[in-house]
């Protein structure tokens, strides 16, 4: 069953009863929530999602609610909670579906160390990953929401799972998170795609979440092997450029993006040093998403 | 561990847990020091790898990365 | 009887269990910090393969920690020794770098963050002298901290490596000076035995070891590892009563040492929630229905799906007994109050 099946009512009595079982990937999060936001949310942007039944594990429970206190009444904020325990402040109310996002990243960033989690998106296309490590602002969201547009399967926008035994990425196809000019861009390149509704004013600006396209979701359990190592930086105005990364400094940089390096020790210096090799390494400007989405296209062709 | 690769040699070092990129030069300081049997001063490693000409020049950098060896902990002095 | 306590006393047991049953079994590890110890027990026993592959992932994330710590810690103390060469003083490992060290079983699985030693009294000045120099530097810099760290408690003030970000506490004493029971020092440091390939460090007798946790457990204010510290004193009591001799020596000890009570909650516990085996005159001291209704709940996993409506009660009960027992009331109600005002100070908006 998947949440798509469920009529909104249906819906809604599992958030604030006994709790929604979403499957991710290789994860079931319980997700409660009396919030009517996070159920409009995860309707839209989950739909194609599967439901898991009350009998199976689920890794993770998370609660978005109100936190306790007068503010309750005054000025709404809304709160994740980990199993009853909050590791973020609360935020203004508006905020539920993003802070449940961002707290499902934190489940994930913080538990799953049988993976080497890299902080990098990672789509792929004819058997082969592409893997775009890159700080905030270089516009890799961007690239990632376009490039599932356009012939590419998602398997995260923002945490790379590496798994050390296959080398292989892991796919944990869930909502692709849009900032301030991107989203009118995303608009404009994918008329088709569905975005939630953009809330302002958050930590990180204006933010939208891309609903990931139904065959992302449907493969969700099919890993894929790296090949391309892309760090990317959006410039405006400029034409797409593609030049070599020396693969030394392609190395130190999963080295430095991987959130758990440090936990996986001799075993993850290997993993890093398999994926350098078996990868292509290249910086990559560009200024233009379909000029991006056309080389990229040529990239997997040759390969 | 170390990985030789294009642009220099990746170094794990087991006693700090870091990991670092070394450019060619350094990587082939590093690689003398750990296939020699004892100590080597500044100047000897400049010998080794340097201009002859210019040995003078050569050792200062030399003390410099050895210094820089020392902070990250891949090197030490002998007593 | 809990889950995580069912699973603790049986891991054979764990092949069989459902789904249902193992994620409640992962939330409780979690909170409980034993779930390390879990992968580790399972793994011990050959059974880690045999658990369904969701659940298992946890232990497996676990598992990959593991390693990066022991490392971690071993080359903590190689530096810890470097840096305290110089002053020629003994360093007694304490605690989780102790069973390391010295390969205990209750080192299995056992995570930590802090390193504890133990030195002289005497020596601490040097001691902290010297550390200074190898690059740590005191935390708590609020005067009223520093003396109640200083003065009133049994240890410097957590020491954190300005590079490594590591923590080192330094001990000169198992319980504060200023408690009601007050065991001797010079007898620890008289009665620590050296650590096997590891000149220069010694740790405590098998003994004391036990008291020490014991100690720490049942004197301590914060009951919320109070699971993951009865798992410890299971595993040492369980490794070094093996030998018949341990028991008579442990007991005569504990009286020497003005540790008895601690002692007697230890096994007490011990053997009521992990079934550890313990010789039955041990056991033959008279209960407390009151304190059993105190500790049984609050040694539980700090989890709501462990508690009941009096766990909250029972908590604050013992923390209330614990400082007690660790400092004169005069000095308990000044310390209280200002943990209070701290606490309304820290809860205040961080203003974001």
């Amino acid at each position: 069953m998947i949440v798509g099946d469920l009529t909104d009512e249906a819906l809604a009595r599992l958030l604030s009863g006994p709790g929604l079982r979403l499957r991710t990937g290789p994860l079931v999060t319980r997700i409660s929530s009396p919030l009517a936001d996070i159920a409009r949310g995860i309707a839209l942007l989950y739909r194609d999602h599967e439901v898991q039944p009350a009998e199976g594990f689920a890794d993770f429970h998370v609660r978005i609610d109100r936190p306790a206190g007068l503010r309750r009444w005054l000025k709404p904020q809304v709160q994740f909670q980990f199993d009853g325990w909050p590791p973020f402040y609360p935020l203004p109310g508006d905020q539920g579906f993003p802070i449940l996002e961002w707290g499902l990243n934190w489940c994930v960033s913080t538990s799953c160390h049988q993976y080497l989690i890299v902080h990098a998106a990672v789509v792929e296309r004819g058997g082969r990953a592409l893997i775009l490590p890159a700080p905030p602002g270089s516009g890799k969201s961007t690239l990632c929401a376009g490039l599932i547009h356009r012939g590419w399967r998602l398997l995260s926008d923002e945490l790379t799972l590496l798994d050390p035994s296959s080398g292989q990425a892991v796919p944990l196809p869930r909502p692709v998170s849009l900032k301030n000019a991107s989203i009118e861009v995303i608009h404009r390149f994918a008329p088709e795609a569905v975005l939630s509704p953009t809330v302002h004013d958050t930590l990180k600006g204006s933010v939208a979440h891309l609903k990931p396209p139904v065959e992302s979701v449907n493969r969700a359990l099919e890993p894929a092997r790296p090949r391309w190592i892309v760090m990317p930086r959006y410039q405006a105005g400029v034409e797409p450029r593609l030049s070599r990364l020396p693969k030394g400094r392609a190395f130190m940089q999963l080295v430095d993006s991987a959130f758990n390096y440090h936990l996986h020790g001799a075993q993850g210096f290997e993993l890093i040093a398999r994926t350098i090799d078996a990868c292509d390494c290249h910086e990559f400007v560009y200024g233009d998403l379909e000029q991006a989405a056309t080389l990229f296209a040529g990239l997997a062709a040759e390969a | 561990m170390l990985r030789e690769l294009e642009d220099g040699l990746v170094v794990r070092n087991a006693m700090t847990g870091s990991t670092h990129l070394l450019e060619p030069l350094a990587a082939e300081v590093l690689g003398l020091l750990l296939s020699a049997e004892e100590g080597m001063t500044a100047a000897e490693l400049a010998a080794r790898i340097g201009d002859e000409a210019e040995l003078q020049g050569w050792t200062t950098s030399m003390e410099e990365l050895l210094l820089e060896f020392k902070r990250l902990g891949l090197a030490g002095p002998v007593d | 009887m809990t889950p995580l306590v069912a699973a603790l006393r049986d891991p054979r047991a764990l092949a069989s269990w459902t789904p249902s049953q193992w994620e409640m079994l992962v939330r409780q590890a979690r909170s409980a910090d034993l779930i390390s110890r879990l992968a580790a027990l399972l793994e011990d026993c050959g059974l880690l393969q045999e658990i369904p592959a969701a659940p298992r992932a946890h232990l497996l994330a676990a598992r990959v920690g593991r390693h990066a710590h022991e490392e971690a810690v071993r080359r903590e103390v190689a530096q810890l020794r470097k840096a305290l060469a110089p002053t020629g003083v003994e360093i007694i490992l304490l605690k989780g770098a102790a069973y390391l060290f010295a390969g205990l079983p209750a080192a299995r699985g056992r995570l930590f963050s802090d390193v504890d030693i133990l030195v002289p009294r005497a020596a601490l000045s040097e001691v902290e002298a010297a550390l200074m120099l190898g690059g740590w530097a005191t935390t708590h810099h609020d005067p009223y901290d520093q003396r109640y760290y200083r003065e009133w408690m049994h240890e410097l003030p957590p020491l954190r490596h300005v590079t490594r970000q590591t923590v080192l506490d330094v001990h000169h004493a198992i319980v504060p000076p200023t408690a009601r029971l007050k065991p001797d020092s010079a007898k620890l440091l008289a009665a620590a035995r050296p650590l096997p390939g590891h000149p220069g460090l010694k740790m405590l007798s098998p003994a004391d070891m036990v008291l020490h946790s014991a100690a720490h457990l049942f004197l301590n204010e914060e009951l919320s590892h109070g699971l993951r510290d009865l798992v410890d004193l299971d595993s040492l009591l369980r490794h070094f009563g093996a030998d018949e001799a341990f028991w008579p020596a442990l007991h005569a000890r504990a009286l020497g040492m003005h540790l008895e009570s601690p002692l007697r909650y230890a096994l007490r516990y011990t053997h009521r929630i992990l079934e550890t085996p313990v010789p039955m005159h041990l056991l033959a001291a008279p209960a407390s229905p009151v304190m059993d209704a105190l500790y049984l709940r609050a040694l539980q996993p700090d989890h709501p799906s462990a508690a009941d409506a009096f766990t909250p009660l029972a908590r604050w009960l013992l923390y209330m007994r614990a400082h007690w027992m660790r400092m004169p009331p005069g000095r308990l109600a000044y310390h209280l109050a200002v943990k209070a005002l701290r606490k309304r100070e820290e809860a205040a908006p961080a203003g974001r």
